[in-house]
């Protein structure tokens, strides 16, 4: 038994040491745009961005930083401004401990007027008082969790939808338009599939469908879990027998293409939902084109690609960054132009404190959503967006509340 | 009752999961017979038969689809690569991580640090080498095909519970013979019995040591290709879990039993999946683990007891 328990409690210490060993090769960021040159007599202004720019996480930082930039580019070019626009950033590594410190560089630097970012959660609540003292705003691109709207910060603004917007939206969509009456919802037991499966069942009980929930550990191919491969046809006979009409699964792709699997050979042919988790081509790979056909997965990310207003976007992110628009990309590119389009109606005596009362009233049609804040800084709406497994292809099919 | 519909349903796929635990735990119990070690490297050894098996089946299927007589021959290559990846892997573990500090006389616990460091080393190099992503082995049969094989009361047997049964009853049976009448079966059981006099008898046991690592790496590697053909492939850590749950099998059955070991994984598969109904998926492995530490109080040595060198 002690050799057990020592496996056990030495594992996930060397697992963590091979993955940050594994994840250690950092990028130097060039120093992205001059700040404090002022063209010409105008006076002008800095957008800063916060977030990863090396360390593991350092492409989704860069995702957001070019789109970022290209903003401020095209402001400048558009040449309509009684201002000028610099941009500068700060590297937080998407890490708490280093985001205050990321956060300070920024607040000291007085021509910064407004902030996108930080990137990350843990990172954004590590700043975000400081953010709110020194009156600057900032608009997150990309931090999910719900808990950062009740930090009463005024400086506080995200264009995403946190983490509880989407388990109601997916069992409104579900109930509403899917018409789901007894729903088999199954979550992976991890702390991401839990609290969501649990925002589905309460909202879709609410919507008057029946509930019957399930938490099944994933399986160890996939992530750490239990070491049973047929584990998923005793659960597909279950949900078969229950006579369910809609199976949502709270997870993550590898372990739904296993169910879905189960499921079509238990000769269950009701609907299949599932989450951000499971958007991943991936999904259609391992489950096979013909059991993941009509699939329906949700995620708060949007889908830009079939919006033409976007497609001018993605051609000159690739043609600034040198890669293809990212993830959070679209939203960074909104963040920062909902900033640009703050201070072009504040004109030239804009202030720090205007631009967050300004904020609170913006309404700008971004190429992902309308931007509009509620009180909290949370985004208005629900904007989480439905996709469907279509010809073996993940397709969009909207907004959950509007399609 | 959670279990008077639909028994068979979950009792097949058990059974099929069992089947796998018996053969990987064939693996602990053979090491553990000969050395009174338990093999903490034996569940990458599983994991390394995955690979090989992934590697040779994708490779000689290519983009054919084949169906019917051919479809066994690209299993049995699957399982035959996936046992000798499974065998090279265990020699080299019981030559590098072994036998060095056998011949320095190291006390037990150096071997068990051992074979974790060589455990976390193989796993870190299959991660490092073949990515974190799981990797899907191409069936070279339809895998989940509205029509199973066939059905008893209700309940279908997919392609896949049959290959996994027939695979392990073929192997069981060849490793029992193996053991019980074969010369190098009789080494084994001379040196699980007692290495000293087998040795002054003319037994040569540093060979007979690595030989059973390659035996029981035969077996897991047999048994890493079959997990792997089971939809979600082989990752660089999978082998965590169901080595866990495989050395948990033969000390239910009782270590360094051979039909210990193979009547323990059995158990232990259809326990886990007929708890499932009953209790909900999140409560199998609580439900396995208190049945453990029942059989364990009433009979600490296992089931069948622990029986060194008496294979049989």
């Amino acid at each position: 038994m002690l050799n057990r328990r020592l496996t056990l409690t030495v594992a996930p210490v060397i697992v963590l040491g091979l993955a940050l060993s594994a994840c250690s090769s950092s990028k130097k960021s060039s120093s992205g745009g001059s700040s404090g040159s002022s063209g010409g007599n105008k006076p002008s202004f800095t957008i800063a961005y916060q977030g990863p720019l090396s360390g593991g996480n350092a492409q989704l930082g860069l995702n957001m930083k070019w789109a970022v930039q290209l903003a401020v580019n095209e402001a400048n070019a558009a040449g309509d401004l009684p201002f000028t626009l610099n941009y500068t950033e700060a590297d937080d590594q998407g890490s708490g401990d280093k985001s205050p410190a990321a956060a300070q560089q920024l607040i000291d630097n007085k021509a910064v007027i407004a902030v996108v970012g930080p990137a990350f959660s843990g990172a954004t609540k590590a700043a975000e008082p400081k953010f709110a003292d020194a009156n600057l705003a900032t608009v997150s691109p990309s931090a999910t969790s719900p808990t950062l709207a009740d930090g009463g910060w005024s400086s506080f603004f995200r264009v995403v939808a946190d983490d509880n917007a989407q388990g109601p939206a997916d069992a409104d969509y579900a109930v509403k338009k899917l018409g789901a009456k007894t729903i088999y919802a199954i979550d992976d037991a991890s702390a991401y599939g839990q609290p969501l499966e649990a925002a589905f069942e309460a909202q879709a009980k609410k919507n008057g469908a029946a509930v019957t929930h399930a938490s099944v550990p994933g399986t160890t191919q996939c992530q750490a879990g239990s070491g049973n491969t047929q584990q998923y046809t005793g659960v597909a006979t279950t949900v078969k027998n229950s006579g369910a009409d809609t199976v949502f699964y709270a997870g993550y792709y590898c372990d739904f293409a296993l169910l879905a699997k189960a499921l079509n050979a238990a000769g269950y042919s009701g609907h299949l939902f599932s989450d951000d988790g499971s958007l991943d081509p991936k999904y259609i790979q391992q489950a096979g084109a013909n059991v993941a056909e009509g699939t329906y997965i949700s995620c708060a990310c949007a889908d830009i690609s079939n919006n033409p207003a976007a497609a001018d976007f993605l051609t000159k992110f690739k043609a600034l960054a040198g890669f293809d628009s990212g993830t959070y990309s679209p939203e960074a590119f909104d963040a920062a132009n909902t900033i640009i389009s703050v201070l072009k109606t504040l004109g030239t005596k804009a202030t720090r404190q205007g631009v967050i009362t300004a904020l609170k009233s913006v309404d700008y049609k971004g190429i992902t959503k309308e931007v509009k804040f509620q009180a909290n800084g949370n985004i208005s709406g629900t904007s989480v967006y439905i996709y469907q497994v279509k010809d073996g292809k993940i397709t969009s099919l909207g907004l959950a509340a509007t399609s | 009752m959670c279990l008077t519909q639909h028994f068979w349903g979950y009792f097949i796929p058990g059974l099929a999961n069992g089947f796998l635990y018996a053969l990987i735990a064939l693996g602990y119990t053979l090491v553990y017979g000969v050395l009174q070690l338990i093999n903490f490297a034996h569940s990458e050894v599983f994991m390394s038969g995955g690979f090989g098996g992934l590697f040779v089946v994708n490779w000689l299927i290519g983009d054919k689809h084949p169906s019917g007589f051919a479809s066994v021959w690209y299993v049995v290559a699957g399982i035959v690569a996936g046992a000798i990846f499974g065998g090279i892997i265990a020699f080299i573990l019981e030559r590098v991580a072994y036998r060095p500090l056998r011949r320095r006389h190291a006390p037990k616990l150096a071997f068990l640090i051992s074979a974790i460091g060589m455990s976390y080393f193989l796993l870190s190099l299959a991660g490092k080498e073949f990515g974190r992503d799981s990797r899907t082995v191409k069936s070279p049969f339809t895998m989940t095909p509205s029509k199973p094989l066939l059905t008893i009361s209700g309940a279908p047997i997919t392609v896949y519970d049959a290959v996994i049964a027939i695979a392990a009853i073929v192997m069981l049976i060849m490793l029992d013979r193996l053991v019980n009448v074969t010369r190098l079966g009789q080494g084994i059981r001379s040196v699980a019995q007692d290495a000293d006099t087998a040795s002054l008898m003319g037994v040569d046991i540093n060979r007979v040591i690595a030989q059973t690592f390659v035996v029981g790496g035969l077996l897991g590697g047999a048994a890493g290709f079959l997990f792997g053909l089971g939809g979600a492939g082989v990752s660089y850590g999978m082998g965590f879990t169901p080595g866990l749950k495989a050395f948990t099998a033969a000390v239910l059955g009782g270590i360094g039993n051979i039909r210990g070991a193979m009547l323990g994984g059995m158990l232990l598969g259809i326990i886990e999946n007929l708890s499932q109904p009953c209790f909900g998926a999140q409560w199998v492995d609580v439900v396995s683990f208190i049945i453990l530490v029942l059989v364990l109080l009433v009979r600490p040595t296992g089931i069948l007891g622990e029986r060194l060198g008496r294979s049989a």
